[in-house]
């Protein structure tokens, strides 16, 4: 009886040591199959460090939208010949507008002025032209809310209209190009790493599948003395989880030193694309998805391979 | 504690492993199965184990039906089971200590229990100085040994051995065997395949004789001898 019972008492026992030995024997498989490991850990490291760069990418572009948002401009470009009258209602039109109050009388000297301090190179060739081809214009500062409000196209066709006015234009178009690239950015970055992360993961299943075969024989011994499925599959998941890990780890430390190099490197040569793109890092957020991809494609491609051989192997 | 109702097991239409086998061994018995080699011993004992199915027939285990056994069930009807294999079935990148010890994690036992049990189950094989020993470096008799420590560390309801004596010399086989009595001696009901009929002839067990895939002679066993305990247990081989 009391032997009856103590049987019945193993049935209820959950193993205490069990992640432990997990742990043990996962990190002993990887450093027997170190190549093989390495294999995986590799293409996992290289697909989201693909993702990676493209999450970079989008990320500082996307920074630099918000930025331009922030101070995007109206500029209402005078006809050369607008008397005195028609530039006054064009300013009291702008005035009685709230959303385009905020503005800046721009003279054609001034405009002039601002050509040679921006492009110094090419001073020269106005200063070989017989008068100031620059027209005078109105600088409005305009909000974010504004430029998306469903009144704003109306005024603007409005504003188009008034006597003395010859242009209206508005930086906020590329602001939107910018934002559709940001999104294709997004997109593709996201495709390419759906895809590098199943090949990745079914890398991993591979690897997995192949060190299952190597221990096919200490499988079976398991199942005869009484192990359950989950102790003898659970090294091996873990094996497929430390091995995504791993990977993440290691792309994230490669973006990071690619973007500490870049930055470092490149960022100081002035050109606006490069201070764009390496404005700054991945905010944590994204490191931690990165890493979460990491660690579920190294988890699904050991359950991919855990999951046939269950069904393979009759016990 | 094992009952085999009208047992048939093919494994296809012209090989007929078991035919039409019934018998019963009751909690605490030592039986010893015999037979030539192809007579279905060893298919038996798959069958008690649940390694393969019976194609016709019920077998019922301590009170389990495995017909009707659900496959989670499976390793915990195991661990009730010593098994003892022909071929050892020792891991041989472990220790004979880590083949132990790896039973008991199986089972959820702390590292610290671990230790223990295995030295105990080790001494009661005389093998508690290779602990550290890998199953290559040991001799044939030795592997056997640790396969029995093995088999013994859970403290089984049921022994089951294929051929434990097969490559051994007759004084080692009777220390075998000895050991397998000490285990029904503590309450554990013993299973021994053997082809070796002088051996099972000379002991006064309980013989379920296989040929053929049937059943052909059955020898209940003699009474015990008035005798003490140590030497009773010499005096039955």
């Amino acid at each position: 009886m009391a032997r009856d019972f103590i049987h019945a008492q193993y049935e209820k026992q959950i193993p205490s040591n069990t992640f432990v030995y997990f742990v043990r024997e996962a990190l002993r498989r990887i450093w027997v199959s170190k190549r093989i490991s390495f294999a995986a850990v590799a293409l996992i490291a290289i697909s989201l460090l693909i993702v990676g760069l493209f999450l970079l990418l989008a990320e500082n572009l996307g920074r630099a939208v918000i930025q331009a948002e922030g101070k995007s401009r109206l500029s209402v470009y005078l006809d050369p010949k607008a008397t005195p009258e028609q530039i006054h209602a064009v300013d009291m039109w702008l005035a009685a507008r709230p959303d385009l109050a905020r503005r800046h009388f721009v003279s054609r000297d001034e405009a002039l002025r601002r050509f040679r301090s921006y492009f110094s190179g090419l001073s020269d060739v106005v200063g070989q032209l017989d008068e100031n081809p620059f027209p005078a214009s109105f600088e409005c500062e305009v909000t974010p809310g504004t430029i998306h409000s469903a009144a704003f196209a109306p005024q603007i066709t409005e504003l188009r209209q008034l006597g003395g006015v010859e242009d209206v234009q508005f930086d906020w178009e590329w602001v939107r190009r910018l934002k559709r690239l940001v999104g294709i950015i997004n997109i593709v970055g996201l495709i390419a790493g759906a895809v590098l992360a199943v090949a990745a993961a079914f890398t991993i299943a591979n690897v997995i599948r192949l060190t299952m075969m190597l221990y096919h024989e200490e499988i079976q011994i398991m199942r005869l003395v009484g192990a359950t499925e989950s102790i003898i599959r659970g090294p091996f998941l873990v094996e497929g989880l430390l091995q995504g890990t791993i990977g993440a780890a290691l792309s994230i430390a490669l973006l990071f030193a690619a973007y500490f190099v870049g930055q470092r490197m490149l960022a100081p040569t002035n050109s606006l694309l490069w201070s764009f793109l390496f404005a700054g890092f991945l905010p944590w957020q994204k490191i931690v998805a990165l890493l979460a991809g990491g660690m579920i494609a190294g988890y699904l491609g050991s359950w991919l391979s855990v999951r046939e051989s269950g069904e393979e192997w009759v016990g | 504690m094992i009952h085999f109702y009208h047992v048939t097991k093919r494994f296809d239409r012209y090989s007929t492993a078991l035919q039409d086998v019934t018998f019963h061994i009751e909690k605490g018995e030592f039986v010893f199965l015999t037979g030539p080699s192809g007579a279905g011993k060893s298919t038996l004992l798959k069958l008690i184990l649940r390694q393969i199915r019976p194609s016709e027939g019920q077998i019922v285990v301590n009170g389990r039906n495995l017909s009707a056994m659900k496959r989670s069930q499976l390793p915990y009807f195991r661990r009730e089971i010593g098994m003892v294999f022909q071929d050892f079935k020792l891991i041989e990148r472990m220790t004979v200590f880590e083949n132990l010890s790896f039973i008991l994690t199986v089972l959820g036992l702390s590292p610290k229990e671990h230790k223990k049990k295995a030295y105990s189950a080790l001494r009661a094989v005389s093998l508690h100085h290779k602990l550290n020993a890998y199953p290559l470096q040991l001799s044939g008799g030795e592997q056997q040994r640790v396969a029995i420590a093995r088999a013994l560390i859970n403290d089984p309801l049921m022994l089951i051995a294929d051929e434990p004596t097969g490559n051994l010399d007759p004084d080692l086989s009777k220390d075998i065997l000895q050991i397998f009595a000490d285990a029904n001696l503590r309450g554990s009901t013993v299973l021994l395949a053997s082809h070796d009929r002088d051996l099972v002839h000379r002991s006064s067990r309980r013989v379920i004789a296989l040929d053929h895939g049937s059943i052909v002679e059955e020898k209940q066993a003699a009474p015990e001898k008035a005798a003490p305990r140590s030497e009773s247990l010499f005096v039955n081989w």
